[in-house]
């Protein structure tokens, strides 16, 4: 993974986390953009997960905050590769 | 497959159409991210009991099934944001002082308390009760660390020998000169900053260099803070109903990769360093 790759999917996951946390609809499409940037790395797959499930069911607050855990988790492995 | 993932209701999830197999294998892979040394009593430093006014909720028997599937010894438990009618605490501290009461090998209950409001008095009752350490949250009670209510609290924990663990992050105030004006009165203050200080962290670590008896909890921080500093000034949380134990073990798992963190230091980040403070095992 380059610097690049990694930076820009700790960009998109931490705007993402800030709307999960906000309740801010726009969380949806974030995670999405997150999930298509980290496709193929570790973080990938946790963001896919919480793309689908906050398309999914967006008003649920069991949803939300499962996918804010996936969201700090993928966050976490970003930013591990640029550490 | 029943019970919680990442601290959700199985059930709950299930009928909001999450694919909860892919849950259930991210949690595992979470959990096993962190390898915690043999013999090491894990302990979560970070966690709210009762129903807060935001509608989070954790129960005790919630926070036990959650507690043995992740590998948790024992935790630090205190109130949410619920004060009562009359803002004290005393109901809630109440609630989790016999929480721990009926898991006295699982749960060391702290108070929680308004230092405008009656907080003497819950401190008092509190220890009576069997409290052994403060909780304080500047942001939802709103007062300052280093205003002249939140000292004499603190210097009341402090002669009582008690750990305080003070909300220190995600705010718009700057924490930095609030908490050396706190650290300048009481020197010796036992002072555990949740989050990772998030938001203020360079500050706050800065300072916390010429105080060894603050430490920094990782319940909700950054990973790029917790791998910045010295791990034996680092304890586990999780900021149960908020956070969840899931990503709060993956997180001290890539903080002691990031760091090179040896066996000796994951033995006390993951639970060594919080006793110390409690005045269990070694000092």
């Amino acid at each position: 993974m380059s610097t690049a790759d990694a930076l820009r999917v700790v960009t998109l996951t931490a705007q993402a986390e800030m709307a999960l946390v906000r309740r801010d609809a726009v969380a949806a499409a974030l995670l999405s953009q997150a999930a298509r940037a980290a496709d193929g790395m570790p973080a990938g797959p946790l963001l896919a997960e919480a793309a689908a499930m906050v398309r999914g069911e967006p008003g649920r607050e069991a949803i939300r905050q499962a996918a804010l855990s996936l969201c700090r988790m993928a966050l976490q492995d970003a930013q591990a590769e640029l550490l | 497959m029943s019970g919680r993932l990442l601290g959700q209701h199985v059930a709950v999830l299930r009928s909001a159409g999450a694919d909860v197999d892919a849950l259930a294998r991210i949690e595992e892979w979470a959990r096993r991210s962190v390898v915690v040394p043999e013999g090491t009593e894990v302990v979560d430093a970070h966690v709210h009991l009762g129903v807060d006014r935001d509608g989070h909720a954790l129960s005790a028997s919630d926070l036990i099934a959650d507690m043995d599937a992740n590998g948790i010894h024992r935790a630090v438990v205190f109130p949410a944001d619920e004060p009562g009618p009359s803002g004290d605490f005393r109901e809630s501290n109440g609630r989790v002082l016999e929480a721990a009461e009926g898991h006295p090998d699982r749960f060391i209950p702290f108070c929680r308390v308004d230092p405008s409001v009656g907080a003497a008095a819950a401190i008092d009752e509190a220890r009576a009760g069997g409290a052994r350490g403060l909780k304080l949250h500047p942001v939802a009670q709103r007062f300052a660390p280093e205003g002249e209510e939140c000292v004499a609290v603190m210097r009341l924990a402090t002669d009582l020998g008690w750990p305080v663990l003070v909300h220190a992050g995600f705010g718009a105030r700057p924490l930095g000169p609030a908490f050396a004006g706190l650290l300048e009165q009481v020197p010796d203050a036992r002072l555990i900053l949740a989050h990772g200080g998030r938001g203020d962290h360079r500050a706050l670590a800065a300072l916390a260099a010429a105080y060894p008896d603050v430490l920094f909890d990782t319940s909700i921080a950054a990973l790029p803070d917790l791998a910045t500093l010295p791990p034996e000034r680092v304890v586990f949380g999780s900021d149960r109903p908020y956070g969840d134990h899931a990503q709060a073990l993956h997180l001290v798992g890539s903080a002691a990769r990031v760091a090179g963190w040896d066996t000796t230091a994951m033995h006390g980040v993951m639970g060594a360093n919080l006793l110390r403070l409690l005045g269990e095992g070694a000092s």
